[in-house]
Formats: C-alpha cells, sequence, structure tokens
C-alpha cells in the first residue's frame, strides 16, 4: 500500500465526516445560526462592556425582555400562518393607554383591568383578522392602515387625557399593579416570568395542538390547508387576534412599569419585533418557525439595542444597526430556505476509502465459475407487468408465491401455476426481504417501516420498528429506515439486515458513494419482543440466510462485495467470519438450494471505475459537490447474475441473462420445487428458472422447518 | 560651551520639576474641592442627543468635567422613554455619583428616580421634571412659562381690531413642559377676555408636525390671530407654515426654548417669532455645574431628601429687546462654559 494510500484511509477511518451532514440535517439546525449570533453578540457586550453581566442589569433586560417577547410570539403566530401584523406596535400604544386611564384615572381593579384590556387588544386584532382573513386583503396594507388609525386614535386620546393621566399617582396602591411593574419573584422579573410561562404554552399550542398544526399547514400552503379541509379564514383571522391579545399583555406590563402616556410609546415596535422573529429564524414566507425562534431572536435584538445604549452610541446609531441586523437576517432567512436542501444533499454524501480487492474474471468460456452465460434467457415470467419490484419472494407448503410490491402490498400468487394474484395485506411500506416462519406467517422487512408479520388470518402484525439507540450517534439510529432482509433461527429469533442508516428506501444507492459501514445486523427476539443491533458498522448489509446448523447464518455486504458467516450460538458464538471476501458483483439475497449449498443474487456487477473511485474519496466528494445528482457515478446496476456458494465459499456456478432481456438485475432468488425463481427490486415480473437436475419435490420451507422441528 | 548647554539642561529641568511639584495653595476648602471632584462620575440621560439644548448642556457640563477631572458618562435614548429607562436602569446599576435626567415623560421614570436615590446617587432633574422629586430641579417653571406666554399673546391678541382668536401647539403632552405651561397660560390668558383659544393641538417637538397642524390651522381659522407653540424646535416649522401662507407678521407666533442664536435670536429679528421667552441654556448650564460642584462635594443625606429648585430666570426676547448677548451657540459654550466672555 502506497503511503498515499495509507494517508487516505486512516484519515477517513479516524475523522468521521459524515456526522457534519447529520447534524445539518437536524431540525434544531435552523436554530442554531441565531443561537450562534446570541452567543457572539453576548460575548462581544461581555468584552466592550464591563457591567453588562450584573445581576441588576440583567434582572431589567429580562423585564423589557418580557414585554417584547409576548408581542414577538403574537408575531411569530401571525408570521407562521404567513401573515405580518405591522399593526402591534399601535395596538400596544392603544392598550398601553387603556391600561393608565383604567388603572389611574379611573381607579378600577387591576384584576379587572387586565381582562378589559386584552379584550381591547383582540377586538383590534379581530379587524385585522377579519379584513385579511375573511375579506383576504393585503396583510401588509391593512395591518399598516390599522396602525395609522390606530395612532391618530391615540394622539387624540392623549391630547384630551393625557395630563390627568401625567399627574396622577405615580404608583397606584394595588400590589398586583407594583408586582407587574416592579416585582421579581424567583430572581425572575414578572414580566419575563409570565411571558416565559405564555411562552412554554405557546409552544405545546403550536406543536402539539390542533389548531397550532392548523396555523403552521395554512402558512406552509395555504391551497393545500384548504384543500385538506382546514378552515383558512377562520385560521388566519384567529392568529391576529391572538396578536392583539399578546400585544395588549406587553402594554399592561409596560404599563405598570412605567406609567407613561407618552406619544411615542410603541413607535418602531413592529419593526424590532419583526426584526427579532426573521433573526430568530421564523420565516416571513410562513410555516417555519417555532417560540424557541422567537425568544432566541428576541433575546438578541434586546442584548443588542441594551448593549448599545450602554456603549453611548449616538443618536440613531442603534435604529440603524438594528436596521442592519434586519436585513442581514432577511437575507439569510431567503438563501437560506432556498439553498438547505441543496446544501444538505451535497453536505450530507459522506464517501470513504473503500479498497476492493482485483475483481475475478467473468470472461466467458473461461474455467472461472463465474463465467458469462445465457442461462436465465427466455425464463418464465410471472405476473409480467402486474406486479412491481418484488425484491423477494417466498412460497408456502401449498405452493402458494408471496413477494412484495412498490405500493406497500404483499401479493400473492396462487399456486401451482401462479397466474392468479391477489392483494395478500397491505402494509403500507414497499416489503423487501421475507421469510415464512414455522407457524406459516410471511415475516417481511419493511422498507422505512421495520420488521412485520403477515399471519395466515392475513393480520399485520408490527414485529419490530427500533432497535437500541448507540451511544454518541447523531443519527437517532434506533428508528429502523431500512430493513431489508431477514431469516429465522430456529428457536423463532429474527435476524434481519438493515442495509443503512444514513439513507430511505428511495436514496439507497447513495450509499455506495459511501461505501461506509453504515449498516447493521439486528436480532428481533420474540419472547421479549425487543430489537438489539447484533453487528454494528456493516457494509451495505443485505441478505441474510440461516446456515442450516443451527447457530449461524451468513450474509451478504453488497458494497463489500463479500459474504460473511457469524455465529450467534454455539461454542463459535459471537465469532464473525468472512467466507467470499471478492465477488465480482454486489451480493444481495442469499437462499438455500435443494443441494444443502446456497444460491445469492448478484445485484450488479462491479466495474474498475467504480472500483478506482472507492479509493479516492476526495473524487466523490468532489463529484458529489460539483455535478447533478443525475450524472453522478454509481455502481453498475444493470446486469447481474446469481451464483451458487458451498458452506465453506467455494463457488459452484453462475446463472447470468446477457441481453439482460427478463433479469438484467437479480435481487433475490428461491428454489422449490426444482425451479428458482427471481426477483428484482425494478422488475415487472417474476421469473422462474428450472434448474436441470434439482430435487422437484424439494422445498425450503421443509428442508428448513421439517429438520429442525 | 558644551558644559554651559548641560548647566542649562539641569537648570531647566529642575525649575520644571519645582514647577510641578508645587502644591496649590489650600485655603481650608480648595484643596477638599479638587479632590472631591477628582475621578468622580457623572451621569446624563437626555431626550436625546442631537439637538441645541442637550448639545449645549453637554458642552457646558463637559468643559467643567474636563477642567475639575471628572468624568461625564451619556447614554442617548433618542427620543424613546422606553430607551431611557434601560439607560438609567443600566446607570444605576454602574452607580455614578450623580445622576442627571431630562425626561420626555413626565410619569416614566418616576420609580427610577427612587430607585436611583435608594441606591445612593443625587438625582438632578433638567429643565423637565419627573413626579418624583429626586435632590434637585434646574430648569424652567414651567407654570410660569405658561404665564409668560400667555400673557404675550394677550397683548398682541388681545387688543381692539383683533380677532383674539388664538390657537396652542403642544409638544408631547405628558411632560411638564406641556402640562403646566397649558395651565399657565389659560391662567393668564383669564385677564385676556376676548382672547379664545380656538385650537389646542400636539406636535410631540416635532417640527414637521408642527408645520402641518399649523398650515391646517391656518385654514381652518382664516382671521387667526396668533399661535402659541410651546418650543422652538417646533416653531420654526410653525413659522415655515406661517410664511408659506403670507402671514408673517400678520399670526403672531409666541415661542419659548433655550435661546440658541439660529432658531431664537436670528427667528425673533426676522419677525418669524412675534415673542420668544428664552430659558438660556448657558444660565441653565451654570446653575447645574454648581449643583454637581456641590453633590460632589458632599451627597445629599439621605438621597432624595431635601429637594430644591433652581428655577431659570426666563428672558422675554422681541424685536425692541433682542442684544447682541440674548442668545448663544453651543461652540461658545464650548469655548466659555456658560460663563460669558
Amino acid at each position: 500500500m502506497s503511503v498515499s494510500n495509507f494517508y487516505t484511509r486512516w484519515r477517513y477511518r479516524l475523522i468521521p465526516d459524515h456526522v457534519v451532514g447529520e447534524i445539518l440535517a437536524k431540525p434544531w439546525i435552523d436554530n442554531s445560526i441565531p443561537a450562534l449570533v446570541l452567543v457572539s453578540v453576548l460575548a462581544f457586550f461581555y468584552v466592550v462592556t464591563p457591567n453588562f453581566y450584573t445581576p441588576g442589569n440583567l434582572n431589567d433586560l429580562g423585564r423589557v425582555l418580557g414585554e417584547y417577547l409576548f408581542v414577538g410570539l403574537g408575531m411569530t403566530i401571525v408570521m407562521l400562518a404567513g401573515g405580518i401584523d405591522l399593526s402591534v406596535g399601535a395596538i400596544f400604544a392603544l392598550c398601553n393607554f387603556i391600561s393608565l386611564l383604567l388603572v389611574h384615572k379611573l381607579g378600577i381593579p387591576v384584576v379587572l383591568a387586565i381582562p378589559i384590556v386584552i379584550l381591547v387588544g383582540a377586538t383590534v386584532g379581530l379587524i385585522n383578522g377579519l379584513l385579511i382573513g375573511y375579506l383576504r386583503l393585503r396583510a401588509f396594507l391593512t395591518t399598516l392602515v390599522v396602525l395609522i388609525i390606530l395612532r391618530a386614535l391615540v394622539d387624540m386620546l392623549l391630547l384630551k387625557y393625557a395630563g390627568t393621566l401625567s399627574s396622577g399617582a405615580a404608583v397606584s396602591g394595588a400590589a398586583v399593579w407594583d408586582f407587574m411593574g416592579d416585582g421579581t419573584a424567583l430572581g425572575v422579573p414578572s414580566s419575563l416570568l409570565i411571558a416565559l410561562f405564555v411562552a412554554a404554552a405557546g409552544h405545546v399550542f403550536i406543536t402539539r395542538m390542533r389548531l397550532g398544526w392548523h396555523i403552521l399547514s395554512v402558512g406552509g400552503s395555504r391551497r393545500a390547508a384548504f384543500n385538506a379541509g382546514i378552515p383558512v379564514r377562520r385560521i388566519v383571522c384567529l392568529t391576529y387576534v391572538m396578536s392583539g391579545a399578546l400585544a395588549a399583555a406587553a402594554a399592561i406590563f409596560f404599563a405598570s412599569r412605567l406609567g407613561s402616556a407618552s406619544a411615542e410609546t410603541g413607535v418602531g415596535l413592529e419593526f424590532v419585533v419583526l426584526t427579532a422573529a426573521v433573526l430568530g429564524g421564523v420565516s416571513l414566507g410562513g410555516g417555519r418557525g417555532s417560540v424557541m425562534k422567537a425568544l432566541l431572536g428576541t433575546v438578541i435584538v434586546i442584548s443588542v439595542t441594551n448593549g448599545l445604549i450602554r456603549l453611548g452610541m449616538p443618536s440613531g446609531a442603534s435604529v440603524l444597526v438594528l436596521g442592519v441586523t434586519m436585513l442581514l437576517a432577511v437575507i439569510v432567512d431567503v438563501r437560506w430556505n432556498k439553498n438547505r436542501a441543496k446544501i444538505l444533499t451535497r453536505a450530507y454524501v459522506s464517501p470513504t476509502y473503500f479498497d476492493l480487492p482485483p475483481s475475478p474474471s467473468t470472461e466467458r468460456n473461461s474455467t472461472s465459475p463465474y463465467a458469462l452465460n445465457d442461462k436465465l434467457r427466455g425464463v418464465d415470467a410471472i405476473g409480467l407487468g402486474e406486479v412491481e419490484g418484488p425484491e423477494d419472494m417466498v412460497l408456502d407448503a401449498d405452493d402458494n408465491l408471496f413477494c412484495g410490491s412498490r405500493l406497500g402490498d404483499v401479493i400473492r400468487f396462487f399456486g401451482p401455476d401462479h397466474k392468479k394474484w391477489e392483494v395478500y395485506a397491505h402494509i403500507g411500506g414497499h416489503p423487501l426481504g421475507m421469510a415464512i416462519d414455522a407457524e406459516g406467517s410471511v415475516v417481511t422487512c419493511v422498507a422505512g417501516m421495520g420488521l412485520y408479520k403477515v399471519t395466515r388470518q392475513r393480520e399485520v402484525i408490527k414485529l419490530s420498528g427500533h432497535t437500541n439507540r448507540t451511544l454518541f450517534s447523531v443519527i437517532d439510529d434506533s428508528r429502523l429506515r431500512l430493513a431489508d432482509d431477514l431469516d429465522i433461527a430456529p428457536d423463532g429469533r429474527v435476524f434481519f439486515s438493515e442495509a443503512t442508516i444514513r439513507y430511505e428506501n428511495s436514496e439507497w444507492m447513495i450509499d455506495a458513494l459511501e461505501s461506509r459501514g453504515n449498516g447493521r445486523i439486528i436480532c428481533y427476539d420474540p419472547r421479549t419482543g425487543t430489537s438489539r443491533t447484533v453487528i454494528p458498522n456493516l457494509v451495505f448489509p443485505n441478505g441474510v440466510c440461516m446456515a442450516m446448523d443451527g447457530e449461524s447464518f451468513f450474509f451478504a455486504e453488497t458494497w463489500a462485495c463479500s459474504i460473511s458467516r457469524y455465529w450467534f450460538d454455539g461454542p463459535k458464538k459471537g465469532q464473525l467470519e468472512v467466507v467470499i471476501d471478492n465477488l465480482p458483483g454486489y451480493p444481495d439475497n442469499i437462499n438455500l438450494s435443494s443441494d444443502g449449498h446456497f444460491w445469492c443474487a448478484l445485484v450488479g456487477m462491479r466495474s474498475p471505475v467504480f472500483d478506482l473511485a472507492l479509493k479516492t474519496p476526495q473524487f466523490r466528494r468532489r463529484m458529489v459537490y460539483r455535478v447533478a445528482p443525475d450524472s453522478w457515478l454509481y455502481p453498475n446496476m444493470n446486469t447481474g447474475c446469481v451464483i451458487k456458494f458451498d458452506i465453506n465459499g467455494k463457488i459452484l456456478e453462475s446463472l447470468w441473462d446477457l441481453g439482460g432481456e427478463s433479469h438484467p438485475q437479480v435481487t433475490s432468488i428461491r428454489e422449490h420445487k426444482g425451479y428458482l425463481y427471481l426477483g428484482g427490486v425494478f422488475n415487472n415480473r417474476i421469473g422462474r428458472y428450472r434448474i436441470p437436475g434439482a430435487d422437484p419435490n424439494w422445498t425450503g420451507l421443509a428442508a428448513y422447518w421439517g429438520k429442525s422441528k | 560651551m558644551k558644559l554651559n548647554k548641560k548647566l542649562l539642561a539641569a537648570v531647566t529641568s529642575a525649575l520644571l520639576i519645582a514647577n510641578v511639584a508645587a502644591e496649590p495653595k489650600d485655603d481650608g476648602l480648595s484643596a477638599n474641592f479638587y479632590k472631591s471632584m477628582k475621578g468622580k462620575t457623572v451621569g446624563f440621560v437626555p431626550i436625546s442627543m442631537g439637538f441645541d439644548l442637550t448639545q449645549g448642556w453637554l458642552a457646558g457640563m463637559q468643559r467643567q468635567a474636563t477642567e475639575l477631572g471628572y468624568k461625564i458618562v451619556v447614554r442617548d435614548p433618542n427620543w424613546n422613554v422606553e430607551t431611557g429607562a434601560q439607560a438609567l436602569n443600566q446607570l444605576i446599576g454602574e452607580k455614578p455619583d450623580i445622576l442627571i435626567f431630562h425626561p420626555l415623560d413626565m410619569q416614566a421614570y418616576s420609580r427610577l428616580v427612587k430607585k436611583a436615590n435608594d441606591a445612593g446617587i443625587a438625582v438632578i432633574s433638567l429643565n423637565l421634571k419627573s413626579v418624583n422629586n429626586g435632590d434637585a430641579y434646574v430648569g424652567t417653571d414651567w407654570y410660569d412659562m405658561g404665564l409668560k406666554q400667555g400673557e404675550a399673546i394677550g397683548k398682541l391678541c388681545g387688543g381692539p381690531g383683533k380677532s383674539g382668536k388664538v390657537a396652542i401647539i403642544q409638544g408631547v403632552v405628558t411632560t411638564p413642559g406641556s402640562i403646566f405651561s397649558l395651565v399657565g397660560i389659560d391662567d393668564s390668558l383669564k385677564k385676556f377676555s376676548t382672547v379664545k383659544v380656538v385650537a389646542n393641538q400636539a406636535a410631540d417637538w416635532d417640527a414637521s408636525k408642527a408645520r402641518t397642524i399649523a398650515s391646517t390651522l391656518l385654514k381652518q381659522h382664516e382671521d387667526l390671530c396668533g399661535i402659541i407653540d410651546l418650543w422652538d424646535g417646533q416653531g420654526v416649522g410653525t413659522a415655515a407654515a406661517i410664511s408659506e401662507a403670507g402671514k408673517t407678521g400678520k399670526v403672531h407666533l409666541v415661542t419659548a426654548g433655550g435661546g440658541n442664536r439660529k432658531p431664537a435670536c436670528e427667528n425673533v429679528a426676522n419677525g418669524s417669532f412675534s415673542t420668544y421667552i428664552s430659558y438660556d441654556v448657558p444660565g441653565q448650564v451654570r446653575d447645574l455645574n454648581n449643583v454637581i460642584k456641590m453633590y460632589l462635594q458632599a451627597k445629599p443625606t439621605p438621597a432624595g431628601g431635601k429637594p430644591f429648585a433652581l428655577y431659570t430666570p426666563l428672558k422675554v426676547l422681541t424685536k425692541e429687546s433682542l442684544r447682541p448677548d440674548s442668545c448663544w451657540t453651543v461652540d461658545e459654550i464650548t469655548k466659555t462654559g456658560g460663563y460669558g466672555g
């Protein structure tokens, strides 16, 4: 091995590149940008202004934060439904005035004043909501007009009442009012405490409750929401009512804190809150955002404005900074939304170093056991054009043939001629590997779902949807993404492969570009009803087949072009042995043959180009970054064959379809009564090949269960 | 020659050292006076920086601070009450020796004045006061200001042959500047039975708002005799509206302000303002600086315990009473610290 190969190999073994993509794929990654901004803002002010972190300042900051958070939550809810509420500042001013009027001038008890003020805010919100939701006016213009009208109203009211309000008692007697304006509980300022409580409730509301989901879906796609039967108009209207009520709540705290009815109250508040929301990652386009994002954004904006005051910036500077921040946030919002998926697909694919020995010869008429032939040409076709993607098939004692379908069904072809068929059971995901257990139930690995059983009464039972989670794995690998093939041990334990934990069924070939040990073998134990991973980090483990000794099984690793044997019981328990280490193609399912050996399907053949690419992960990475996905270099999946090997891994024969007319790609084989049935995950038929000289009475089912029982 | 040079250098440096080291003569108070100024901090939270009043005050304060070796920390809320509250809170946390504030709103900072006093900080309110008194008030007696403005408009519009119709343009309605002035105007207009206030609007200390209001007023009341605009900062807008309507000199404009040369004296001289009541920023600076010196030597105990006021003597400026030194500029205050000459 050359030095550079050695270096590449260890570099890719030691540095977990794939983690980057996995982190980027996390839903919370959206929050990481604002979180990062927040940390740097806080660090900046820590360095620049020495007193930023005194308890006193944090307390004041918290009090202001609480007020803004109320308004920010309202704005976020409106934005989630795809709208915008510019009138929050004016609602805030009006409600501030009314609070002061009620409490300071009219002497109405605070507990009574609070609901009245919130009602006023909600009513203004309702006007917004009726205009925007039901009359379908533009949110931007409507709330802008409402802002202007409310401002004028506040100005008129102030002219009339301001004198009496301002010279009124500085602090009214009510203890509640004092607590709201100046009090703390558990060291947290009252407004922040209550705002956080409302925020927590808001989080539950948005993420866990029907109305919250409806709001998100209306914002995500108004038309789709309408088609799904969601009352779009009412939802939109409601968001404005909530926004108005929350702005009113903020105003009450503001009124109790400052007691100021000044005309400047709430001027520019909508802008600050909007900046906060967008900065936090709440999308202007609707449908994307969370309470956490609103909170993050608000904390950033409040810290920045407070810090700027502390820096003694001249008039206007902090507005300027806020404006620039808003602009940057909008740019990031737009660009991130547009490119997120694109970046993710590229950053997610993380090739690693993989070295395969030179491929064995498959030359026609040579002595190689892999020598090309045409034995599979012109085999019988079952269900031609009627089945879609029978990755695997299995036959029962009555010669009925079961296979999976892309449409999420288990199909049954009635024996013995397999002309008629029916949907045996609908599972919902694409059934891949199949086996029949001792009771005659069909056990199958369903892509994207897990391990399922269909009983003879056609009852669909989920056996396993998850396994134990690996410590420190970034991806939640407890969920089964791509359960692939299985076999059942004599004691009923099911050993099944999960090809990869990093890709869904539709992207399984991308896993070849990585050729990392992304897959695993899992054992489902019916006695406990739980699953545990038994062999982790396998390179696309695929076919699984019991070795007929009751204590070991064979499994294929597709991209590694190898077949291994694993002992789960007996004296060699826990041992793993590579039986075939250098196949000329990519092995898929393995099954028994009537002469005591094993059939294996090769789903595709190796090519020197792709083998070379496996040694140069940098090349594959560049390819993924620079070339469109449909032009990526994939392993050859256009030609495959069937091989037979003995228990020691010696290749006995191979069957080919050179023209590729019937079975260019074989993913599974099953011998039954002298015939070999051929499945293909992309094929539109099941093939039936008459095996010369095979025992016409042999069935896998009897050979396996008959022998062990 | 060489020796001479060395000797000269030695003598010179000896003299220099002696000069630097010379102790100022203590008269019994002066040593303590200078010592008590050094290294102190004075916080200043105006309504906003960037206009004549606050720039003038700061220039005067800064000059004395530099001379006596204490520091002035300015936080600029830019016309926003809420930001001002944050700024005051921050300053209270930083514990300056004196906190000077200039509130936009009478009510808003009441609680903060008490909080600052409780923290042992001497609080001076400047020209506008809060409900809570703090320790000292330096500035205009706004009721008196109102009386003088009412008197002026009464004289201008109360005579025979005048319509007697008068309009008032207030500033921000929640400041003492508006609240008490209005009462004063009301009270003094009682003497002029023919004068009637036909409109009362608020321009929020904003010139463009005042201009809009004034031009509407002039259309509504063809025979309007006079306008009281509570502040020259917005009065220039009102004057512009009057001049646009071609009524300069026919509609009397009574206004008030700090007496900055450009808006005040020049507008009085050219007839835009009929009467201008000046609260004379250089005079206020002098008062303010004196209170600062006082509190830096001896803090009020307890803070907020014995509030007092230094009301600024108001100057009534008309074309006739105008003198070269009636007004000031920020540059002059920077040079003289408000002490003239």
